[in-house]
């Protein structure tokens, strides 16, 4: 908060944070246009934001391409190798190594897009989100439970716009599920059945650290790249991209694409958090998640709705095939898919309510679709946008985003448990194996904090 | 034989494997006439595969004449034949039965990809067979096995020794008493593979040991490279050789299930399994050469006569079914067993039917147990076979129950292959809905081997 002041405008004595920002979870209000503020001799300034990217050679590089109508200002990654064409494509940004350096000197960055490994999400979030920054954080928010909590408090707290990248949330399918469980197209809901083709052949779990240090390449900051996560030699079967297979970095299949998939019941059944996890794997060992793995999660009753047991299923595990799906149709799309098992019918879609159909067909076309409940999305970068701006809450900010994350990611907390956990909700306890609460949060390295 | 007295002594021992009633057993010296030796009351016994299993089963007979022992492997064998001077010795079974007209039984404990043809030449010659589990590697070869078994009247076991003990009767007998109603949902799981799966085909080609006849190791399977992944015993995950932790477990673990729920052929089955395969610390895409390093194996079984319709779930490689509510905190599931879901309540026990319980344990020490109803094998798996040999009853895992049993095991493995949920034709042995997996049903033969 202390940091707020610095953002003051030099000119016409009102803070640009204070007038772009704190509209997250607050109601909407008219935008101003910026020259309407203008004195005499003042220069309009755009209407646009100011954004700073972290991590921009993978996902992130399209993050920033989605939001390029604003202006970029800075650009910011500890691979400078896979950054470059990044960096090519927006001369103007100010380049960085490290975040830190990059909030602390340029005091006209708006908001901050976060698409680096898993294990640096929060950390850099935090530093943004404390200095009134408003951001876009890749899914899944957060590399433990912890920090998903933090980061969720974090935003109510300084009142700044919040996005997590799960695009699906955006889309017309999620919506149109909601809107038929809402609707009673398949009854009370009690069964759900989630799950992926990941990791597959993308990147590797359930194999040993390496033993070889091949030399840190000249482009890569690794130290910076490690970040909170325990020191460990640099080596290519971490960066870029192979991370996520990591315990130390990554969140697995169900870090990657939980965020997706679970997106659809947990919106449309109002699941919240989890009452009890429990996963059963391949072989575990404490470097890298398992091949394969299945999670069980119980929900409670919620309203009138039923409690819920949800089967999580990745590495090419699936759930049984329901009958009601015709000979010859795909369970699913390539990435995954989503069953929902009512009382009255099921509603199967792709891995993130892609192309959601009752099955059978004939039920399908037999529905009459209930009227429009939800509103549509002007698109998931672009909420994201008009929220910094003062619009209305971007729709999986982080009061949303946060309990997603904490869901999926009690999988991971039952993966290395091996055991059933049982979750108290209120209080961020297992409360039945106090041992496994170690992993609800982690030991930063020194110099690194929430 | 007893060839003095006209009488064949395979026609008066054998022929009672299907039949029902046991008849007094005529000592032998009783036959012999003047100048007669009464020969033993012993059964002449073979063994095939004697390095790894085989010798555990050949032990449990020593009571019984061990007169020829037959092994590819030397080396794996060699202890095995010291054990039993008095055997000849053998390299290829075909030779042994040719040559030895004195055996009359066999016990089988190859691979799994020899267990037919052994079988089915021995049965063909009238002698009496023990087959280790898997009966067959796949489902043809258990159909062709089990019909033969019938046909050539001869006594029959499959190896899943499981079968004789209390555990499975004492199941069936509460299950059939109601102790949890009518059963619709059962959980098998093992821990195993404990062999590699999910690995691709090695790419060198180290000289055969030269105590090894690898021609007559791969048998009736197409031509390969010797490799040292294949023999001994880590044959189990390749599909040409073994049938993975499922082929290796199945028949031990979901024999329960199949002989206290009276199941059948399965009416589908589908499986999921991991994608990739681990080398050398990389991943690989998985390779169609072994079993997956782990599986879910679905079937769907129908109604039958006043039981219902079962779904049976199969875990392995580390898998677990959900923990049953009804098992109390600290309460750890087996590393192998079964859970039967019941209308009014759960049953658990692990493999070979071994410690069941209703669960919770509260249900246990309130249940009135029926007395005993279904007859105990007083002697050991192999005992109950050599019993059946001398014109005892047919062995309680004879080829009629063993047969379907190893069916359904190995049908799980044709799910895994076709990637697809099958239906299943049992009786006329056809998968109905991807006619390409039925090429898994009854895979061919190398040139100069049949069955």
């Amino acid at each position: 908060m202390k940091n707020r002041k610095e953002t003051t405008l030099r000119q016409g004595n009102l803070s640009r944070r204070n007038f772009l920002g704190g509209a997250a979870g607050a109601a909407a209000f008219m935008i101003v246009p910026r020259h309407v503020l203008g004195g005499a001799g003042y220069t309009s300034p755009s209407e646009k934001l100011n954004i700073a990217g972290v991590g921009i050679g993978g996902k992130g590089a399209a993050d920033v391409r989605n939001v390029n109508s604003e202006n970029i200002v800075a650009l910011c990654d500890v691979d400078e190798d896979y950054a470059a064409k990044t960096f090519k494509l927006y001369p103007r940004a100010k380049k960085y190594t490290d975040f830190r350096r990059m909030l602390e000197r340029q005091k006209d960055i708006d908001a901050v897009m976060v698409a680096t490994p898993d294990h640096t999400h929060a950390v850099i979030a935090m530093a943004a989100m404390e200095m009134g920054k408003h951001v876009f954080v890749q899914k899944p928010l957060t590399h433990n439970i912890y920090e998903a909590w933090q980061l969720t408090e974090a935003a109510r707290k300084y009142k700044v716009a919040t996005q997590m990248g799960n695009q699906g949330h955006a889309a017309e399918g999620i919506r149109m599920i909601c809107e038929w469980v809402w609707d009673g197209a398949i009854g009370s809901v009690r069964e759900v059945h989630v799950w992926t083709d990941r990791p597959g052949g993308r990147w590797a779990q359930g194999v040993d650290r390496p033993k070889d240090t091949p030399p840190v390449p000249s482009a890569l900051d690794w130290d910076i790249w490690v970040g909170p996560a325990p020191k460990r030699p640099y080596h290519p079967a971490y960066v870029p991209f192979k991370w996520r297979g990591w315990w130390d970095f990554g969140t697995g299949a169900l870090g990657d694409m939980g965020c997706h998939i679970i997106d659809v019941p947990f919106w449309s059944l109002k699941l919240g958090r989890p009452i009890s996890v429990e996963a059963e794997t391949t072989r575990v060992n404490s470097e890298t998640y398992p091949v394969a793995s299945v999670v069980r999660y119980e929900f409670a009753v919620r309203g009138d709705m039923p409690a819920v047991e949800m089967t999580w299923y990745d590495g090419g595990m699936l759930p049984s095939r329901p009958e009601e799906l015709e000979e010859g149709r795909q369970m699913g799309n390539k990435s995954g898919g989503v069953l929902l098992v009512g009382d009255k019918g099921k509603i199967l879609s792709g891995h993130n309510g892609e192309s959601p159909r009752l099955i059978p067909e004939s039920k399908m076309e037999a529905y009459e679709r209930p009227a429009e409940t939800i509103p549509r999305s002007i698109g998931h970068y672009k909420e994201w946008i008009e929220a910094c701006k003062g619009g209305k809450a971007a729709c999986s900010n982080f009061d949303y985003a946060g309990p997603l994350t904490e869901t999926v990611l009690l999988g991971n907390l039952a993966i290395r448990a091996g055991k059933k956990l049982y979750w108290d909700r209120l209080n961020m306890k297992v409360t039945n194996m106090p041992e496994a609460n170690e992993y609800i949060s982690r030991q930063y390295r020194q110099g690194w904090s929430l | 034989m007893a060839n003095k007295n006209n009488i064949n002594r395979r026609q008066f021992m054998g022929g009672v494997a299907g039949a029902a009633a046991a008849f007094t057993i005529v000592p032998r010296h009783v036959l012999g006439g003047a100048g007669y030796t009464p020969p033993s009351e012993k059964l002449n016994i073979a063994g095939v595969g004697i390095g790894g299993m085989g010798k555990n089963n050949l032990k449990k007979c020593e009571g019984e004449n061990i007169v020829a022992l037959c092994d590819v492997d030397e080396e794996y064998a060699g202890k095995i034949f010291d054990l039993y001077p008095g055997a000849k010795k053998y390299t290829d079974y075909r030779k042994m039965l040719k040559k030895q007209k004195d055996i009359e039984a066999v016990i089988i404990a190859t691979p799994d990809h020899t267990h037919a043809v052994i079988a089915m030449t021995a049965m063909k010659m009238g002698k009496h067979v023990y087959v280790q589990k898997p009966m067959t590697r796949t489902v043809y070869e258990a159909r062709k096995l089990t019909e033969a078994a019938r046909k050539y009247k001869v006594a029959t076991q499959m190896g899943n020794q499981g079968h004789s003990d209390d555990g499975m009767r004492m199941v069936t007998e509460w299950l059939d008493d109601g102790a949890i109603g009518p059963v619709r949902e059962v959980h098998c799981w093992t821990n195993r593979p404990l062999w590699p799966q999910g690995i691709g085909r090695p790419k060198d080609t180290p000289p055969v040991p030269p105590t090894l006849d690898w021609e007559l190791w791969i048998g009736p399977m197409p031509e390969r490279p010797y490799h040292p992944a294949y023999a001994p015993w880590v044959w189990r995950g390749w599909w040409d050789f073994g049938c993975g932790a499922l082929g290796d477990m199945g028949c031990h673990i979901m024999d329960i299930p199949f002989y206290a729920l009276k199941l059948k052929y399965p009416s589908s089955v589908e499986a999921s399994c991991p994608t990739v395969y681990l080398e050398k610390g990389k991943v690989k895409e998985t390779a169609a050469e072994t079993a997956p390093v782990a599986s879910i194996v679905r079937y769907k079984f129908p109604a039958r006569g006043k039981m219902p319709a079962v779904n049976l779930t199969w875990y392995d490689g580390c898998l677990m079914p959900p923990r049953p509510e009804e098992l109390e905190e600290g309460r750890r599931l087996p590393k192998s067993g079964t859970i039967f879901i019941g209308d009014k309540g759960k049953l658990m026990c692990e493999t070979y039917g071994g410690s069941p319980r209703l669960i919770p344990e509260t249900k246990m020490q309130a249940y009135k147990r029926p007395p005993e109803r279904i007859p105990r094998i007083d002697v050991s798996h192999e005992e109950d076979w050599v019993r059946a040999c001398k014109g005892g009853k047919a062995a309680c895992s004879n080829f009629e129950y063993a047969g379907p049993l190893t069916e359904t095991v190995v049908m799980g493995n044709l799910a895994i292959r076709a990637g697809e949920k099958l239906y299943w034709d049992g009786p006329n042995m056809t998968v109905t809905n991807v006619p390409a997996a039925n090429e898994y049903v009854r895979p061919g033969y190398r040139q100069g081997w049949s069955l």
